[in-house]
């Protein structure tokens, strides 16, 4: 089970970073954490909300930060967050809020059914492979960082990154698209 | 190289897609996909898997106007910050749910200075639209259409006018349906249109129309809901759904139909 550092393994003699310090650096991973929260996220605004409790549990948990990569750090906080979530909703199916109402990628491009199907194939898979996909294809971590992110060997990271990758493939494939012409 | 000599893994082709071997590493994989179809057919799908959740996703990777919020979120008596944001979002969906019932009522006077904010996501339930109009339409007895079709070219007329587009009824007869009539309805917030078709046997099934807030075009893509199946589209300014309770098959050959009538 992926846990964050406590207490008592906080390196002894690293002092807490002044506030000042600490929440700029938050502020500054922001995006990063953003897209992060956006891609285990059902809806723009189920993405905000994670990035919202994420970052609370990051200052509340501050002075157990070993001083080290406080992204990584941060993303540990945030997929543990996310299962955690996704435990939660499958025992208590709450309303979905109307996507519309949260932030909206302002990248318009491209198809936007097709934007709904890698939705749903994403929604598909468990929170186990969906973080372990996007934290190597979206994020670009290594698969070792990806291991001592969620505190597993590195097997299961390849195992869960190979279901996903096959999971994502059948559920994206075309076989439900029709390619039509309109004679002229 | 001893690399060279090593069988190529499964863990070998995920690091290719993911741009995470050495050089010589890579080259073997190279050589082995192309005397390898199959597995090189998984890494071509696994890559434009990969593209495609970047593009979806980076975006997202960027600073918000309230971010430095974030950090006062300490919270009231151990309540998540999110409940407070959600409660939040209950309140703004219930106003939006007001102004949008006050903005129906006066929809040219409000549209006319204040176009509606449009999202894709918006685009997106074209097809959960589609369902509910003929769920809630087709059963309906005594007053399915607005317009019957016995006034066709008013109807047309009508609702070409308010969806802002050159619109036709398209002709199924030939499929075994003729028109009942139309009405006009919310699609995506805006004024839509919806046109239903009955067989002899009293079977319906309707064709809604919305306006499309970017012009796209997109495949076309069924979605099934039970018994219910809805082949929908985008082309251009307009979102077209065909929704019936009928067979896939039947349902494709009426939608392809359609597109063949609307106007581009």
């Amino acid at each position: 089970m992926p846990h964050a550092p406590d207490e008592g393994s906080r390196a002894k003699g690293a002092s807490p970073p002044s506030a000042e310090t600490f929440e700029n650096q938050i502020l500054s991973l922001v995006p990063s954490l953003r897209r992060y929260s956006r891609s285990l996220a059902k809806s723009d605004s189920d993405g905000e909300d994670l990035l919202q409790d994420c970052v609370e549990k990051v200052l509340v948990r501050r002075s157990q930060w070993r001083g080290i990569n406080l992204r990584a750090w941060a993303f540990t906080i945030m997929t543990n967050l996310y299962r955690d979530r996704h435990r939660r909703s499958n025992q208590h199916p709450s309303v979905e809020f109307d996507e519309t109402l949260g932030l909206t990628a302002e990248d318009v491009s491209g198809d936007p059914l097709e934007k709904t199907r890698l939705q749903q194939a994403l929604n598909a898979l468990t929170p186990e492979y969906r973080s372990v996909l996007m934290l190597v294809v979206v994020e670009g971590y290594a698969y070792q960082d990806v291991a001592d992110l969620l505190s597993i060997p590195i097997g299961t990271v390849m195992s869960r990154l190979s279901r996903a990758r096959r999971q994502m493939a059948t559920h994206l494939a075309k076989d439900n698209i029709v390619t039509l012409r309109r004679p002229k | 190289m001893t690399d060279e000599h090593t069988p190529v893994t499964e863990a070998d082709l995920h690091a290719f897609v993911d741009g995470l071997l050495d050089d010589d590493r890579r080259r073997h994989v190279e050589l082995f996909l192309k005397d390898h179809p199959e597995e090189a057919a998984e890494v071509h799908q696994w890559q434009a898997q990969a593209k495609d959740l970047k593009a979806a996703f980076s975006s997202y990777a960027r600073f918000g106007y309230n971010d430095r919020t974030l950090l006062n979120s300490k919270t009231q008596a151990g309540t998540p910050a999110s409940v407070w944001r959600k409660a939040g979002l209950l309140a703004a969906s219930l106003l939006l749910f007001l102004s949008g019932a006050v903005a129906g009522i006066y929809a040219d006077r409000f549209y006319a200075g204040n176009p509606p904010v449009e999202t894709a996501s918006a685009l997106e339930s074209l097809p959960g639209q589609s369902k509910t109009a003929f769920l809630v339409y087709a059963s309906e007895k005594r007053h399915p259409v607005e317009v019957g079709a016995d006034d066709e070219a008013h109807l047309i007329t009508w609702l070409g006018k308010r969806l802002d587009y050159k619109l036709v009824a398209p002709d199924l007869r030939t499929q075994g349906f003729s028109l009942v009539g139309g009405r006009l309805l919310p699609v995506n917030g805006r004024a839509g249109a919806m046109l239903m078709y009955q067989d002899p046997g009293g079977q319906r099934l309707t064709v809604l129309l919305g306006k499309n807030p970017h012009s796209t075009e997109t495949s076309f893509r069924f979605e099934t809901s039970g018994s219910i199946e809805t082949f929908y589209w985008i082309d251009g300014e307009i979102g077209y759904a065909v929704t019936g309770e009928v067979t896939r098959a039947k349902l494709q050959a009426i939608a392809e139909e359609c597109y063949r009538q609307f106007e581009s």
